[in-house]
């Protein structure tokens, strides 16, 4: 299975997020409806539904020349992105008019390296099971 | 055994051809082995640690739960 590998990986890295989509869109609508938090749904899942599956997708090709340089574990690749995307959520955050919760501003400084934690953790055991299962890297 | 065992031993021989290599060229089971060793999935202590870590940081500071989550 040689042919193809930067589509495989893009397919590889879209995966996760796109099935984690669920579990978040979920979260929102708890938040939403559940406890009745002035949330506006449609504005804050602009940036996990749209970009962030493709920004992984994207991030998992790049992998396949990396690796080939450079063996890079797959969890520490992984564990980089908050780096960009963390920045990315809050510009795009205020981009699209989305008031951030006073209560999360309070820890955003702190959820960089919470990110980076669990990146690691879902980069190294989901995105590298679905790499292995395609055969890349 | 009886005759007739004997006949049918007779003809199940004559029927199924001698094979031509009975013994593999080369024993099959370390590589059946070293497959099934391969897909199991080995979870080193320091990403327990990591994990365990992770959740303390969610138990302690619920509102990173949401910030995690806006960039997953």
């Amino acid at each position: 299975m040689s042919r193809h590998i930067y589509l495989r990986a893009y397919m590889a890295g879209v995966t996760v997020p796109s099935a984690l989509m669920l579990l978040i869109l979920l979260a929102f609508c708890v938040v939403r409806f559940g406890f009745q938090f002035p949330l506006p749904i449609e504005r804050a899942l602009v940036f996990p539904m749209a970009l962030v599956p493709n920004l992984w997708g994207l991030w998992n090709m790049l992998y396949v020349p990396v690796n080939r340089r450079a063996r890079i574990p797959i969890g520490l690749y992984g564990a980089v992105v908050p780096l960009f995307v963390g920045p990315l959520a809050y510009f795009s955050a205020r981009a699209f008019g989305f008031e951030i919760p006073p209560f999360v501003m309070a820890v955003l400084p702190f959820a960089l390296v919470i990110a980076a934690m669990a990146y690691y953790l879902v980069w190294k055991y989901l995105v590298g099971f679905f790499n292995e299962l395609l055969e890349i890297g | 055994m009886n005759d007739a065992d004997d006949r049918v031993c007779d003809l199940l021989k004559r029927a199924v051809g001698p094979v031509g290599q009975p013994e593999l060229r080369r024993d099959l089971w370390p590589r059946m082995q070293a497959r099934l060793e391969g897909t199991r999935l080995r979870v080193p202590w320091w990403d327990w640690v990591l994990a365990a870590l992770l959740a303390l940081c969610f138990l302690l500071a619920p509102g990173a739960i949401p910030a995690v989550l806006y960039q997953l």
